[in-house]
């Protein structure tokens, strides 16, 4: 019987104005518990190739993994999965919040929508009452305005809301979803994809506890009251307590691996006005968490000074405050903050955004656009007014705005010239504010990740560098070894497969990538554990990390299936270039090395190195031999 | 009986600024993220650091008065040092 979900799966087609209830049973749901697997299946067997993102015929499939709202500590995400439009390729992001728990409480695992509305709807889920309702009034509205008037309607103030802003509904190539206002599925442009359905919330109310299907839920409420007691005696669990990932920013810049100005450099000057110190005084008013997490790692702001800022749509993150500040060479933290709250207010990727703007500062740097394109802003590296008025030209489509929403690649593209050497992507999707110069393993992960630069497809190499380090130690059942963080060689290609592996398994159980070692606080051992009492399975860490070898593959083989090959796993060419300054100052990858090592990695993942897609033997050893059939291999 | 006063040449201290950066400053019992020493002598920062029970496994980067540190183990604090210690950063 299967226990940890109530396995059903709600299907919506939107053009024809149906919902169906589709049951999984127990011998599917252990070949895909949830998550980054479930959705990638669905999304493999049932998308024609070719499909057009923006098309009715996209499918966009919201799904929790198996652990998702279970009562311990970072037991909260969920995973989006559509053909992406940014990249054409595989679309994926992951959230926390609260929508995916209480979706789970509603009694569904997943969502699968189809189709177009033919004018704006949201879908009101209560438990397995489903309704599909008029949206014409919150149709380019605000999503605090929507979120309010959805619990109006239903009046209820604990509906959860999941929603696009305006920038899904302009159908920007990075727009994003959101949930609760501050908790996103970032990256790939899933809220485009969803904008294109007309669909602009999903609304959800459940009344079930998750322990009601779990199979033993006692040691997971133990968990739960363990992880709460725990979070503060583990010095990275108390961290992201304590500055969430702020102190990024001056940990980066120390370590010369900063991206500042379009990753040209790796040291920012004024680091010491967008840094920790400076955003606790300025910026800080309260610390936010996800359903039933006890880390608390959310930042929540507001400013009523040079730059009105609501506390509504949450604070800057890591990415956010570099992406915005360093990246394009911004010292100004509450422009920072503003240009947070617009992107989170409109629905846009703020990684993705920033890095666009930085790449037009680039160009307009070179003259390759002038006053003329800008309409007049001076689109310097530095100018924090210009930055945040392109933040809203993208989401509004309105000049630059229009070509810049986009992308980088396709900007480029049009810009022309040198433009295509400032834009920092891989397959179309921009690098997050990690730079490979200055760790190896997450310019492998860029390469390879079938959505393109997503910077946490593995725990960083900077884990695994010191063999005293906490990070380390807790890694060893997976067989880690230590390797300096800038070394590109077979034992990175052996870490960084097997930390891929464990982080894709966390996003097909749902949990967040600040929960389980070596990045943070939750033991192996507990997460097999918390498997084992949700669903009755005699579970072990190796199958786990089939678990999550299986989804990688999955989403491959969609990767495949649409045409991409080796050729597309790149790097951008300003990673084979010098950083400008600081401790890193001339360092740069060397191809040859990189391309030695890609080799490496697509044969230790059992991947033919010649076109990089997966060989029947690993999908028969992964137990879906479907897959090589579908691709004729 | 006359006394003579006698005085001690007075021991000068060596004062130390420590910059505990990202989750470092956990180790430290009070959550400190600046602490000023006063040392009795220039001190390998090692030894400092095991006093204060800092562990140099969960530092990859020292900057001593501006300027970035190779290696750590064979640094000696002197006074007026500022010393700041940053950890291996993941991502998020």
């Amino acid at each position: 019987m299967l226990k940890g979900t109530s396995g059903k799966i709600l299907r919506v087609d939107l053009t024809r104005g149906t919902i169906e209830t589709q049951q999984i049973d127990e011998e599917f749901y252990r070949l895909y518990p949830g998550g980054k697997a479930l959705a990638a299946y669905f999304l493999l067997r049932e998308l024609p190739k070719g499909t057009e993102p923006f098309s009715p015929e996209n499918i966009l499939i919201l799904a929790n993994g198996v652990l998702t709202g279970a009562p311990f500590s970072t037991a909260t995400r969920f995973t989006a999965v559509a053909r992406s439009p940014l990249t054409l390729g595989f679309g994926e992001s992951e959230a926390g919040g609260f929508w995916g728990p209480e979706l789970k409480m509603a009694g569904w695992e997943a969502i699968i929508i189809k189709g177009r509305a033919p004018r704006p709807v949201y879908l009101w889920i209560q438990n397995d009452q489903v309704e599909i309702r008029d949206a014409l009034d919150l149709w380019g509205q605000e999503p605090e305005f929507v979120q309010n008037k959805i619990r109006e309607i239903h009046n209820d103030k604990l509906i959860r809301v999941l929603q696009i802003g305006i920038a899904g509904e302009n159908l920007v190539r990075y727009a994003a979803i959101e949930n609760e206002l501050c908790h996103f599925n970032g990256r790939t442009g899933m809220g485009a994809v969803m904008g294109s359905k007309n669909l602009r919330a999903v609304a959800v109310r459940g009344n079930s506890k998750y322990l009601d299907w779990a199979n033993d839920p006692k040691p997971i409420a133990a968990l739960g009251r363990n992880l709460a007691k725990r979070v503060k005696e583990h010095p990275r669990s108390w961290d992201l307590q304590d500055k969430g990932t702020i102190s990024l920013v001056e940990s980066l810049n120390a370590a010369g691996m900063l991206p500042t100005r379009n990753f040209r450099q790796g040291v920012f000057d004024q680091v010491d006005k967008v840094k920790w110190a400076a955003y606790e005084k300025q910026l800080l008013t309260a610390r936010g968490s996800c359903y039933a997490c006890a880390i608390r790692c959310k930042r929540e702001v507001a400013l009523d000074d040079r730059y009105q800022v609501s506390h509504a749509y949450g604070g800057p993150e890591y990415e956010t405050v570099d992406g915005f500040g360093p990246n394009c060479g911004i010292d100004d933290l509450q422009a920072i903050a503003k240009a947070n709250e617009l992107v989170n207010r409109y629905g846009l990727d703020s990684i993705s955004c920033s890095a666009t703007i930085a790449f037009a500062m680039e160009c307009f740097e070179h003259d390759l656009i002038g006053l003329k394109e800008t309409g007049g802003i001076d689109l310097r590296f530095g100018n924090a007014s210009a930055m945040i008025t392109m933040v809203d030209r993208i989401a509004k489509r309105q000049g630059l705005g229009d070509l810049l929403a986009e992308g980088t690649r396709r900007a480029a593209e049009v810009i022309g010239g040198d433009a295509k050497h400032f834009a920092i992507q891989v397959k179309g999707q921009e690098l997050a504010m990690h730079d490979p110069r200055g760790k190896a393993g997450v310019g492998l992960g860029y390469a390879i990740n079938e959505a393109g630069a997503d910077h946490l497809t593995a725990p960083h190499d900077t884990m695994v560098i010191d063999p005293e380090s906490i990070g380390y130690k807790a890694a060893i059942p997976l067989g880690v070894q230590v390797v300096p963080a800038r070394e590109l060689s077979e034992r990175k290609v052996s870490n960084y497969a097997v930390l891929e592996n464990w982080t894709s398994a966390g996003k097909v159980m749902g949990i967040c990538f600040f929960g389980p070692a070596p990045r943070s606080f939750i033991g192996l051992d507990e997460l097999v554990g918390a498997l084992r009492a949700a669903t009755g399975w005699d579970v072990s860490i190796d199958e786990i990390l089939q678990i999550g070898e299986r989804a990688t593959n999955l989403a491959r083989a969609f990767n495949v299936r649409e045409g991409f090959t080796r050729k597309d796993d790149k790097l951008p060419e300003r990673m084979f270039a010098p950083l400008e300054n600081g401790v890193l100052q001339g360092v740069a990858i060397l191809k040859s090395d990189f391309e030695r090592t890609m080799t490496q990695l697509y044969v230790r993942k059992g991947w033919d190195p010649e076109t990089g897609a997966p060989t029947r033997e690993r999908l028969r050893a992964l137990n879906i031999d479907w897959v090589a059939d579908l691709l004729g291999l | 009986m006359v006394y003579k006063t006698r005085y001690l040449p007075r021991i000068k201290k060596v004062l130390v600024h420590l910059c505990l950066n990202g989750h470092l400053n956990w180790y430290d019992p009070q959550k400190r993220k600046s602490i000023h020493l006063a040392l009795t002598q220039p001190t390998l920062l090692i030894d400092v650091l095991d006093q204060l029970h800092v562990p140099i496994a969960e530092i990859v980067v020292g900057v001593v008065n501006g300027k970035t540190v190779v290696s750590l183990n064979d640094l000696i604090v002197t006074d007026t040092d500022k010393v700041e210690l940053y950890p291996p950063v993941d991502g998020g």
